[in-house]
């Protein structure tokens, strides 16, 4: 019987998939395991959590449901009698009318499934929960087996199950490919030589642990880990609709990499992601963490109608959040209730309700930052910060003690100052300010000039700004660095010729002191804001007289513009008509001399005049206090005043220190006009109510739902807010049936090419079994009673036996378990795009190893973007990086998602429009065309040839073992060494006589040829490395 | 680059000494590979299709096709944008009488618009300013924008009730390519190549083509999802193939790099790798061999066909002149006739700029100039070479647009908006019956009063032509059978041979 059993398992999984024994298996049918797949694959359409879809009353997803007397007064199902039991006689029924499942369904059970069926049901048809839904239990760990080598509890779990179906490890791998797949693993880069010798050579007992150790703590583990959840975080760099402009999201991005390469414990990885700006007094790194769920696609495009993206941004978000922690396919539920799972249509609207609230809004309006947004400062900037502001307090005291070591006599005391008359000041006439920034109507600068009017000439200097208009327009600057301050009695003015032939109906002044509601207009009230009549748009009078130039004034008082106000743009503004403008400023009191300023008295008696409006606030109060009365701290201030901002000699005196403030203030600013900002999470104050929406239509609003947690995967967690905080507390729960072994199972993933459980998306009822079910909730618990501790649960799979064997396939073990799921050798699969490149990368030296920062646009094909964007996208036309930028590590490459780099997308990584949590892994012609042509492939073995002729040794020999193990880490074969020489000699051959062809070879890709190699040997060892770089073994990780 | 034929004759026979030699008959499996890259299919990717043996078919699903297919190949001419269908197919000669009137409420019965014209005061009717006439054996009404379609009306069938629910072009875009107005589903050809899979072992399946309009690009965006394979395996998604540049991405060896040189680096790495299979035993690795060898074969036939010197005047004659020019609509239909004759299974052609909104007089006659004769000259030469009879050859854009006015409205002048209740679209060829005129409109071309056709049902319909039963091609992802058209699809029978 025993040995029987044996067959049956291994025929079993060859066969069935499905059915992936379990050494528990034995003689007894699990529910869970064997009978609710079928259940739920064949009979939860009709009979199943879908209420509109229940067929004769009917559950077979419930216990209660299966056992009831039907609307037939038969019983679906009677414990311990198949031959009374409805549901067993419909499958073997031989009527075609009833036989299930219908024949228009297109399903058909297996003799197998009846069989299976039947035990279960005559042996007392015990119910049980979906197996991912019950909290996972420790299991124990099974004993150590006398023959086989095992490092801890993961190998005695495997090799357990190995036993029961015949098959053994593989010994341990030699140590070169170890190194190598262990580097790709933990870091997505291979080994440099010297790291590969270091390894050799450690003849130390925790060699293997020490390379381990080095790898969690490279901060390259950080960029390889966080590149693999970016996939489930669908980030990008584009907003993916429509436009598909530009989002600056980076800063998340870098948080990622940042969390893992600091082991942020997962939990605090998840609350953070979920709900970091809910935390109390959350940092600014915790907000940019809420990135996570700003990185779905968004939509600006005219004509949309916001109700609807607001439904379906909230929508992707359940999926997102639910696929990545729940392992649960949600979506389907926002339509109807889910055919398979449990989860219902209000569950869902009640998870949708957490993100139905955000402060965004429906139209991201194709900008770089749709709020909510936050300044995101990087570390470094940050740390730039701190050292100017030092330096700033430095060069402050600098100026401060250079200001109380200044001696001054007042040359002029006793000096009167006559009485100062008003004049012109001319702000402007042939030129702008300063700093002004010209606008208008017209994109760009929309000021043009003239040098005459018809035989006229201009009012003064050398041209005048000109005009012609159909109705409302204008020209105007702001941002003027040479503020026109107003003073007591003030009046502004400007100088206008208005056509004869096309006169305009009105003519305004507006001039901004911070806004523009200080307005003048003269004829028609036909300007901006019209129908003030105050200070915010006031008529002087009729339409100045036609075909001459006229004097406009304006008193300032009387647009609101009130002493020490301050003038930074000015616009002139008509209706219709054409009209000239020239010249214009204030009547001011004219200045002091040079010589007056140099005298302390007789600036104050000037400041008394001016009605101290010239002055700050501070300086003005002493002023006003009579000489004699003031403290002598006043005095002392101001004088400093006085001698710093005023008095030209002593100014002259301060102008180093002054300017070594002034530079330090100018990088400040430059690093605070550099922060980037990233999208965040923000909720609405007022939460926007959700509702269950009738297949899922957002103009179908039915019952109101609120935020909730659904009860049947884990009880709500106790005093916490019924938001997106408590959702993450409520997801990292220490009972929570889901979220660690989903994580796990990713982590499992990553190593061996297939998690535990194959459907790492889908842990849900129609989800593949585990293959290894105690093993995967020993290893979820072990995570969570470990803190979530991510390095350490990596560790430990790195050390394991199992992932310690050599991957080498023998056909027996290929025969018998094609897949390699039950892990009778090391995992073999073909490396991410990403890793791909990297690696070539790497191996040619070329990489550039900064972490974080603004993507970049490495070489990609010409004319990708053109033919699909949007004429108005800002990423409609590709501009190729230089330099450095060419050579970043792949998860830096900008993101397009509406047209991705295409030598990643070749290699399976996904678009980045959807959560992604499992890569395909293809094989196909276009891979290879990439690799043999792609300039950046190409580029990297002449780069690499450069390096194995300079680092590899003196011979050919040397050079080609350097070569081979550069990138794969062991030695040649003779025969790979003779295959490969005998390419390096007949490409020589083949080089020598056309040496221009060596030379075209040598210049693909732009970084420059080293000019001291030959060039036709350095062409002979591209081809070399080329190759080298195109093997299947280099693609692959063994 | 071109190929010395005795050296590649040479090479040839190196290789099949190569093949030979190996003692492990792994040659052997190598040279079957070519034939049929799916036999050594990656174990590792996901819901993988079973190996199918069938001769002159790589790939596909086993019980594919489901039944005897008319069609074996679509050519699929796509008008982004949205062509206005009362411009050029949908005549309302009564409309005139209702210039300047406003659209009853009656009719637009609190329909959703999209959000570019909700804000308008009125929604004045827009008569077309283009003359109509009747053609072909069923009298069909076709508009003086088309006459060089009108000659081809009795091979066509004409389709003026298809609908959708999404308003704008993104969502509608992505919904007629792929079953979904979300991203992430596989589109229509990719679906097709993974059900049907390939009849040529040198050029992709599935190929897609991108038209300029007056040597530039411009118009509403594309998405690679319309092209994308979703959650199908990367292999079924559409390649582009390019006017400019190389045809296909990466095609060309890099410049120092001769055919030769190509080569024998290939010999030595194919010798390598079988190698290293011997060593470690990864059927993987000789599937690659085999990729390397169909790379190679690509480079030289892609640049065959998209050579079109060998084409005789006639063609030209029959495409227009502009079908000399590269990337034009016109060379882009010609193309489609080349990668039909070789036994592509989808070609997809997008022309932009048909999103007029306003000044649609002036645009709507360029484009059409662009597209009738080229269109009309993709049947006929289907016709002539006995090849529309396996060909489905499909017409038409995302949505409609709408009678009233967007903007100024004058009797030579309008523009109109987005309309997904009601549009043309026109199919012909394999399993498409003839002259057939479908489905009716109401007197403003804004709802159905007679056989709507869902743009489910117009997917349903493509599939049914390919003898594939659209409810029978799914995919299991996520816990659940998907296909591309959803839960819905019905066949439109009567367009149906």
């Amino acid at each position: 019987m025993k040995k029987n059993f044996k067959n049956t398992i291994i025929y079993s999984f060859l066969m069935l998939a499905l059915f992936l024994p379990t050494l528990q298996a034995e003689e007894e049918v699990d529910f869970s395991r064997d009978i609710l797949p079928i259940l739920s694959n064949n009979c939860f359409a009709c009979h199943g959590p879908d209420e509109a879809e229940r067929k004769a009353g009917l559950r077979l997803d419930l216990e209660e449901g299966a056992f009831l007397e039907l609307k037939s007064k038969q019983r679906g199902i009677v414990k311990g009698d198949s031959s009374k039991s409805a549901v067993f006689q419909r499958l073997i029924t031989d009527d075609p009318d009833d036989r299930m499942p219908p024949k228009e369904t297109g399903k058909q059970l297996s003799k197998k499934e009846i069989a299976l069926i039947k035990k279960w049901i005559d042996s007392g048809a015990k119910w049980g929960k979906h197996w991912a839904f019950v909290a996972p239990k420790k299991s124990s760990v099974p004993k150590k087996l006398p023959q086989a080598q095992a490092i801890n509890e993961v190998d005695l779990f495997i090799q357990m199950r190995l036993k029961a179906l015949g098959l053994s490890q593989e010994a341990e791998a030699d140590r070169a490919t170890l190194i190598r797949r262990l580097t790709l693993d933990l870091t997505g880069l291979p080994p440099t030589v010297q790291e590969i010798e270091k390894f050799l050579n450690d003849k130390s007992k925790n060699a293997y642990e020490r390379v381990v150790d080095r790898l969690l703590a490279s901060e390259r583990y950080g960029e390889h880990m966080a590149r693999i959840w970016l996939d489930a975080a669908r980030y990008a760099d584009t907003h993916g609709l429509h436009l598909d402009n530009e989002r600056g999201i980076w800063p998340y991005r870098d948080w990622v990499i940042n969390s893992f390469n600091k082991n942020q414990p997962f939990d605090q990885f998840t609350i953070e992601q979920l709900a970091g700006d809910l935390l109390p007094n959350s940092t600014v790194q915790q907000k940019v963490a809420t990135g996570f769920n700003r990185c779905n696609v968004t939509t600006g495009e005219g004509g949309s109608i916001d109700a609807e993206y607001y439904v379906r941004y909230a929508v992707e978000r359940v999926e997102t959040t639910s696929t990545v922690w729940l392992g649960l396919t949600a979506g389907c539920s926002s339509c109807h209730d889910h055919k398979f799972d449990p989860m219902t249509q209000k569950d869902f609207y009640q998870l949708f309700s957490y993100f139905y609230s955000l402060t965004e809004a429906a139209m991201d309006r194709n900008v770089l930052y749709p709020p909510p947004s936050i300044k995101a400062p990087t570390a470094e900037q940050i740390a730039q910060q701190e050292k100017l502001n030092k330096d700033l307090q430095v060069a402050q005291k600098n100026l401060q003690s250079t200001l109380i070591s200044l001696k001054y006599e007042d040359p002029h005391v006793g000096q009167k100052l006559d009485e100062i008359k008003k004049q012109d000041r001319v702000w402007f006439d042939d030129k702008l300010p300063e700093g002004a920034k010209p606008s208008g109507n017209e994109l760009g600068n929309s000021w043009k000039f003239v040098d005459k009017i018809g035989k006229e000439k201009v009012f003064s200097g050398k041209n005048a700004s000109v005009r012609t208009a159909a109705g409302l327009s204008q020209h105007f600057f702001t941002d003027a660095k040479n503020k026109l301050v107003i003073g007591k009695n003030d009046s502004l003015f400007a100088y206008v010729y208005l056509d004869p032939k096309n006169p305009p109906e009105t003519v305004q002044l507006q001039f901004n002191a911070g806004s523009w509601e200080h307005r003048a207009f003269w004829g028609a009230d036909k300007g901006h804001a019209p129908g003030r009549n105050n200070h915010t748009n006031l008529r002087f009078g009729k339409l100045p007289e036609l075909g001459k130039w006229v004097r406009l004034e304006v008193p300032a008082e009387k647009v609101g513009l009130k002493p020490g106000a301050q003038l930074n743009g000015w616009a002139f503004t008509q209706y219709g008509g054409t009209v000239y403008w020239d010249k214009a400023g204030i009547v001011t009191v004219a200045p002091l001399s040079k010589e007056q300023l140099e005298s302390l008295s007789i600036w104050e008696q000037y400041q008394a005049k001016t009605q101290y409006t010239q002055v700050p606030g501070p300086i003005s109060a002493i002023l006003k206090i009579q000489k004699d009365k003031r403290s002598k701290d006043q005095t002392t201030q101001l004088t400093r005043y006085y001698l710093e901002h005023v008095n030209p000699s002593t100014q002259a005196k301060l102008a180093q220190p002054r300017q070594q403030q002034e530079t330090i203030k100018k990088k400040l600013s430059d690093i605070q006009k550099a922060i980037p900002s990233t999208l965040i999470m923000e909720d609405r104050k007022t939460p926007r109510q959700a509702y269950i929406l009738e297949r899922g239509e957002y103009t179908l609003k039915r019952e109101k739902v609120d935020s909730k947690t659904p009860d049947w995967i884990a009880p709500v967690v106790k005093d916490q807010p019924a938001n997106r905080l408590g959702l993450a507390k409520w997801l990292v729960q220490k009972d929570h049936p889901l979220t660690s072994r989903v994580t796990v199972n990713r982590f499992w993933q990553q190593l061996f090419g297939t998690g535990l459980v194959k459907t790492s998306e889908d842990f849900g009822v129609q989800g593949e079994h585990p293959t290894h079910p105690e093993l995967l909730d020993w290893l979820s618990v072990n995570f969570i009673e470990t803190g979530w501790d991510m390095k350490r649960f990596m560790k430990m799979l790195v050390m394991s036996a199992t992932y310690r064997q050599s991957s080498i396939v023998q056909k027996e073990k290929l025969a018998k378990d094609p897949e390699n799921r039950f892990y009778a050798r090391g995992a073999r699969f073909r490396l991410d795009a990403e890793v791909i490149r990297d690696q070539a990368l790497r191996v040619s030296g070329l990489l550039v190893g900064t972490i974080g920062g603004k993507s970049v646009k490495p070489y990609q094909p010409p004319n990708l973007w053109k033919p699909v964007g949007f004429g108005g996208s800002n990423t409609s036309v590709f501009r190729q990086d230089k330099g450095d930028k060419l050579y970043r590590r792949s998860m830096y490459t900008f993101w397009k998602r509406t047209s991705p780099p295409p030598s990643m997308s070749t290699f399976d990584a996904p678009d980045r429009e959807t959560c992604q949590v499992r890569r395909a892994r293809t094989n196909t012609p276009l891979q290879a065309l990439v690799l043999m042509n792609d300039v950046q492939f190409v580029e990297a073995a002449r780069k690499f040839a450069e390096r194995v002729m300079k680092e590899g040794g003196k011979t050919v020999e040397e050079r080609l073992v350097f070569a081979f193990r550069s990138t794969l880490t062991r030695n040649p074969s003779a025969k790979e060494q003779k295959a490969l020489l005998a390419l390096y000699n007949a490409s020589l051959k083949d080089y020598q006589k056309d040496k221009a062809q060596a030379v075209k070879l040598l210049s693909v890709g732009e970084s420059p040829r080293d000019p001291s190699l030959n060039p036709e040997e350095l062409a002979s060892w591209t081809m070399v490395t080329h190759l080298i770089l195109n093997l299947s073994e280099t693609v692959t990780k063994g | 680059m071109n190929l010395n034929p005795l050296r590649e004759s040479e090479l040839i026979e190196t290789r099949r000494h190569f093949f030979r030699k190996s003692a492990t008959g792994i040659g052997t499996a190598a040279l079957a590979s070519l034939l049929n890259p799916k036999l050594f299919a990656s174990p590792a990717e996901p819901n993988k299709p079973n190996k199918k043996v069938d001769t002159g078919v790589v790939g596909g699903l086993p019980g594919l096709p489901h039944f005897a297919p008319k069609a074996k190949r679509v050519i699929y001419l796509f008008m982004s944008g949205a062509p206005s269908q009362l411009d050029m197919w949908d005549y309302k000669p009564q409309l005139q009488k209702w210039f300047d009137k406003d659209l009853p409420d009656s009719i637009r019965n609190g329909q959703r618009i999209t959000t570019m014209t909700s804000g308008q005061k009125r929604f004045p009717i827009a008569p077309s300013k283009f003359k109509f006439a009747q053609h072909g054996a069923n009298g069909t009404w076709i508009s003086e924008l088309l006459p060089h379609t009108a000659s081809i009306i009795d091979d066509i069938s004409v389709i003026k009730t298809v609908n959708t629910e999404a308003i704008n072009h993104d969502p509608a875009i992505t919904y007629i390519q792929t079953g979904s107005q979300l991203p992430g589903r596989p589109s229509t050809g990719s679906w097709v190549s993974y059900g049907l899979g390939s009849m040529n072992n040198n050029l992709p399946s599935f190929v897609v083509l991108h038209s300029t309009v007056n040597g530039g690009f411009g118009g509403q965006a594309l998405y690679a999802r319309l092209w994308g394979a979703g959650f199908l395996s990367t292999r079924y998604q559409g390649v582009s193939l390019r006017s400019t540049g190389d045809p296909v991405l990466y095609l060309s060896n890099p410049s120092g790099l001769d055919a030769n040189m190509r080569r024998r680096m290939l010999d030595t790495l194919g010798e390598l790798n079988d190698e290293r299979f011997k060593s470690v035993g990864d059927p993987e690795i000789q599937s690659r061999i085999a990729q390397y060898e169909m790379a190679y074969r690509m480079q030289s036939s892609v640049p065959e066909l998209t050579d079109i010197k060998d084409e005789p005047e006639s063609t030209y004659e029959l495409y227009g002149q502009e079908a000399k020019k590269p990337g034009t609509f016109a060379a882009n239909c010609l193309l489609a006739r080349r990668l039909a004759e070789r036994g592509v299974r989808f070609t997809q052609i997008f022309i932009r700029q048909w999103d007029q909104h306003g000044n649609l007089p002036n645009d709507i006659t360029r484009q059409c100039k662009i597209i009738d004769q080229p269109s009309a000259a993709l049947i006929k030469d289907l016709k002539q070479r006995g090849m529309l009879d396996d060909t489905l050859v499909i017409w038409g854009g995302e949505f409609g647009r709408t009678v009233y006015c967007q903007g100024k409205l004058t009797r030579q002048n309008y523009g109109r908006d987005h309309h997904p209740r009601c549009f043309t679209k026109w199919m012909a060829g394999g399993g498409i019956k003839p002259g057939v005129l479908h489905g009716e409109t109401d007197d403003f071309s804004y709802n159905v009063t007679e056989n709507p056709v869902h743009i489910h049902d117009l997917n349903a319909t493509i599939l049914h032509c390919l003898g594939v039963n659209h409810e029978r091609l799914t995919f299991k992802h996520q816990g659940r059978d998907f296909r591309l058209t959803d839960v819905h699809g019905k066949l439109v029978k009567e367009v149906l041979a």
